[in-house]
């Protein structure tokens, strides 16, 4: 991945409205555009801004069929970023790691009680 | 029951539009861009059989059919996982020269959604791009793949017997 690429989808991710268009496209593949501005307070014009970014990084596929835009997360960009600084070895590791993250986050509440229990 | 899906992955290649096509579609040796296999096919045209082989040959991963060849621009075929029993579904590469490269966009049209095909097809499109990429811009996979290709010529035994190439001939009578 060239320089330019990775610059192109790092400042793609970098807003939340485009990351939250990638996981309504991750959802639901081949979405339209008026799918897509159902989920944004804000109009077509913004939502069609966000998806020209998107589609320039690559991590956005368009399809025409007849009148229509039929939209596509393509994670192929996100994988290389992956694999840039992911070894064999770090991945082993890291994928534990994260998964303790997203429970201790997600479900503070057991951990609360058990240490109540100790107390 | 039975709802079909549609995955596209894209990725631009520094690269010739033929060494791209080649990469995909040779049949003189493993492809390494597709899991190490060895293309084996009664013709590259419309009708042709196709499947996808084990490089020793005893055990034939996809079996399908050629629905185009229009080389250095399409190649286009069903395919169904010889280990499961789902109906098949069908891929198409498409190449096209942009500022900067080649844009290889690979499409899988009727993937039975909620079956292992759909998974594997998820997975295997990501991994078939990122490895040809590699390929044609460095000479070759990157190493976690070289890595999972040298156990899969160690571990070919683990696949399903119903996948033994003895099972599934390629011209079909």
């Amino acid at each position: 991945m060239k320089p330019d690429e990775m610059d192109a989808v790092f400042s793609a991710l970098s807003s939340e409205p485009r990351r939250r268009i990638l996981d309504i496209l991750k959802k639901e593949p081949g979405a339209n555009v008026n799918r897509v501005c159902e989920f944004f307070a804000f109009g077509r014009v913004a939502v069609m801004k966000h998806l020209d970014i998107l589609e320039g990084a690559n991590l956005v596929i368009s399809e025409r069929v007849g009148r229509e835009r039929h939209l596509y997360f393509n994670p192929v960009p996100i994988h290389m970023i992956h694999d840039r600084w992911t070894t064999e070895f770090s991945a082993y590791w890291a994928g534990p790691l994260a998964r303790m993250k997203y429970r201790l986050e997600n479900a503070p509440i057991p951990i609360t009680k058990r240490g109540g229990k100790r107390g | 029951m039975g709802e079909k899906g549609k995955a596209v992955f894209r990725v631009v290649i520094d690269g010739s539009q033929q060494a791209i096509f080649d990469e995909l579609t040779r049949t003189d040796r493993a492809l390494g861009a597709i899991f190490n296999a060895r293309l084996h096919t009664t013709g590259l045209k419309p009708g042709g059989r196709m499947q996808m082989r084990t490089v020793s040959g005893d055990y034939t991963l996809v079996d399908g059919e050629i629905i185009e060849y229009d080389p250095p621009r399409r190649f286009a075929h069903w395919h169904r996982f010889t280990g499961m029993d789902d109906p098949p579904c069908r891929v198409t590469y498409e190449l096209k020269p942009v500022t900067g490269g080649v844009e290889v966009t690979l499409t899988v049209d009727d993937m039975p959604l909620g079956t292992k095909t759909a998974s594997e097809m998820q997975r295997g499109g990501d991994f078939i791009l990122k490895n040809l990429k590699a390929i044609v811009e460095t000479g070759r996979p990157p190493w976690s793949t070289r890595l999972m290709y040298a156990m899969f010529g160690a571990m070919e035994f683990v696949l399903p017997k119903k996948s033994k190439t003895a099972k599934w001939p390629l011209e079909r009578l």
